[in-house]
């Protein structure tokens, strides 16, 4: 009946009542969309960083990591790709020879990492191919052809087909330089990658590097990317000599970012409902204090203070745990239409790819966010009813039987 | 008949350390078992503090209050609240039912408190609605009945926790001369058949000339008890 008697009460007052239930939903679905929409935004940018950049897995020989130099190649590269290949974990290889110089057109010069690839296998490891907006992506059988990021094209004021000159330092450390023709420009979601790295192809850098066949790194793209870390591990044993790192390590402060996502988000909400808190605060006394002759018959008939807690307790609960529902469903409804058509932020894109992230965010709602917010909302309800049922508890039943 | 409650030098005094008020002051009060009593007395006369004393919703600053032997004064908030449940019925004058419970859940509920089986609740409800005038007004709710309709709800559930005795402060106060009269003979009846002993606190002239004993307070002081 304690149950009976504490749902009637939170209705004796509609429009408060729906006041609260409508602020716990509110709250709730403002709280939960952020964590959405932060979870889409940091999905898409380490998608973005695993397919255009790091890929999954990436090789190399342990002293490239720390000093480019073009020497510093791993050892049977071509041999490692093809068992690779036939892994049945993986989706697709893709070889590289990776090198720093000036890349310059007839007006300016800027620094570069250009990296030379095998289209073939680089095009099912790297989304790039789909982000040139000019050109192509090494369709021509044309020599020494180079595609470059959009903002390096307008750095160094050149168009598609317009010749640049690559300059760098050979394996045997002769300054060496060669004439590419620009094929294709690329515009992927982060402009700092646009502007530092171009792509030729492999054999064309390879022959002014004087690499051969030597490779500085493999990039290996798995068919699902929540196998990594298993499957680096056995990659780890089966090359001991080569350095196989993962995304992550790869990309310490993209690692940081989603691991402190979670720790962050709680924050969020946590600061959200400490300011519902104060406001189902505010009801349950109202509610106390206008039922307090109420209170003061309940204990006289005999009503032990334990109950007269866990009434207001319940009344507390109740209210906030039928907003949860509300709210709940107002946050699936809204992600799941924003988590297909996504979130236009064309105006602030430019800032946004400076960053990595993409001008269209699309709101990802983790199954896991569901259950730790729903408790942390009843903890929430549970701690507001505290200080209003003690001071139900105060309450003398001789005076209080007595108030208007 | 043996003492069901007896009171020794009981007082109370309010704001004892600002302005005190003697609300009762040395009262020794005896009262039988079966006993229909009314405490008069003009307003500020000490009759709600002292009910309130015997029925253990006060403490008082001096003296004792005896139930069958019991020394209430004693006990902690807890027990009280304990013994009240267990021993004393009350009625209110401005009756003070759960708004959001219907007559028989009004009656039930202190049942529920002490335990009661849901049957028996449903049950007991019912005879004392129906003690009362009440049996087509189970599942009405308090806004939905008369202050006479309510008060009597307020007696079945006093009457539903099996009370040594109950007590009514001012039971009649919010009622018309009809309802009044309806609720006098419930308690007469109560109290001759069932041998429930009532004490009440009145103005009403009406409920003075039902008891049998009245007790008149002046400035928290018995200054008359007569048995008529």
């Amino acid at each position: 009946m304690l149950f009976k008697i504490a749902w009637r009460n939170i209705w004796r007052n509609h429009i408060r009542s729906v006041v609260v239930i409508a602020s716990v939903a509110v709250g709730l679905f403002a709280g939960m969309f952020m964590m959405a929409f932060f979870q889409g935004a940091i999905n898409q940018e380490v998608q973005s960083t695993v397919e255009t950049q790091l890929s999954h897995i990436q090789f190399h020989n342990p002293a490239f990591i720390d000093d480019k130099d073009a020497n510093f190649t791993i050892d049977n590269g071509q041999a490692i790709i093809s068992g690779l290949k036939s892994d049945k974990n993986v989706k697709a290889v893709s070889g590289r020879i990776i090198t720093t110089g000036m890349i310059s057109s007839s007006s300016t010069a800027s620094g570069v990492e250009i990296h030379g690839v095998n289209p073939g296998d680089e095009k099912n490891v790297s989304s790039l191919s789909h982000d040139i907006i000019e050109g192509d992506y090494f369709t021509g059988v044309k020599k020494n052809e180079i595609v470059i990021g959009k903002k390096l094209a307008e750095k160094l004021g050149v168009k598609l087909h317009n010749k640049l000159v690559l300059t760098f330092q050979s394996k045997s450390g002769d300054l060496t330089a060669g004439s590419f023709r620009i094929a294709g420009i690329f515009r992927s979601p982060n402009s700092a990658f646009d502007e530092a790295m171009v792509f030729t192809r492999l054999g064309d850098l390879a022959d002014l590097l004087g690499t051969g066949n030597e490779l500085h790194e493999i990039a290996v793209l798995l068919k699902d990317g929540q196998k990594v870390e298993q499957v680096t591990k056995t990659y780890k044993k089966t090359y001991p000599l080569l350095l196989v790192q993962t995304w992550k390590e790869l990309s310490p402060q993209m690692a940081l970012l989603t691991g402190i996502m979670d720790q962050m988000m709680y924050i969020i909400i946590g600061i959200i409902l400490l300011a519902l808190m104060f406001g189902i605060i505010n009801t349950m006394l109202m509610a106390v204090l206008e039922r307090q002759r109420e209170f003061g018959m309940l204990m006289a008939i005999g009503m032990n203070k334990p109950r007269v807690f866990l009434m207001i307790l319940l009344e507390s609960v109740m209210l906030t745990c039928a907003g949860i529902p509300a709210g709940m469903l107002l946050v699936i409804g809204t992600v799941g239409y924003l988590g297909r058509h996504g979130i236009d932020l064309s105006s602030i894109s430019q800032a946004l790819s400076q960053y990595g992230f993409s001008s269209i965010i699309y709101p990802d709602l983790q199954r896991s966010m569901f259950l730790p917010v729903t408790l942390m909302t009843a903890f929430t309800a549970v701690l507001s009813a505290i200080y209003p049922a003690i001071k139900a508890l105060r309450f003398k039943p001789a005076e209080a039987i007595h108030k208007i | 008949m043996s003492n069901i409650i007896e009171s020794h030098n009981l007082s109370k005094v309010y704001n004892p350390d600002t302005i005190p008020v003697n609300a009762v002051s040395g009262v020794n009060l005896q009262v039988e078992e079966g006993e229909f009593t009314a405490l008069v007395g003009p307003s500020g006369s000490g009759k709600t503090t002292l009910l309130n004393l015997i029925g253990g919703l006060d403490y008082p600053t001096g003296g004792s209050v005896n139930i069958e032997g019991v020394d209430i004064t004693k006990m902690s908030e807890n027990k009280l609240i304990d013994f009240r449940l267990k021993n004393i019925g009350f009625v209110f004058q401005a009756y003070n039912l759960i708004p959001v419970l219907t007559a028989s859940e009004n009656v039930e509920f202190v049942m529920l408190l002490q335990k009661t089986s849901k049957r028996e609740r449903e049950k007991r409800a019912v005879e004392l609605l129906t003690e009362v005038g009440l049996k087509d007004k189970l599942d009405k709710r308090p806004s939905e009945l008369s202050g006479g309709q309510q008060q009597r709800v307020a007696v079945a559930r006093a009457l539903a926790s099996k009370p040594r005795f109950i007590l009514a402060d001012e039971p009649t106060a919010n009622l018309d001369s009809k309802s009044t009269e309806n609720l006098l003979e419930i308690m007469a009846k109560l109290n001759i058949e069932d041998k429930m002993t009532f004490i009440f606190s009145t103005h009403d002239q009406r409920v003075i000339d039902k008891a049998r004993r009245v007790v008149t307070l002046v400035d928290g002081k018995i200054v008359s008890d007569v048995k008529q």
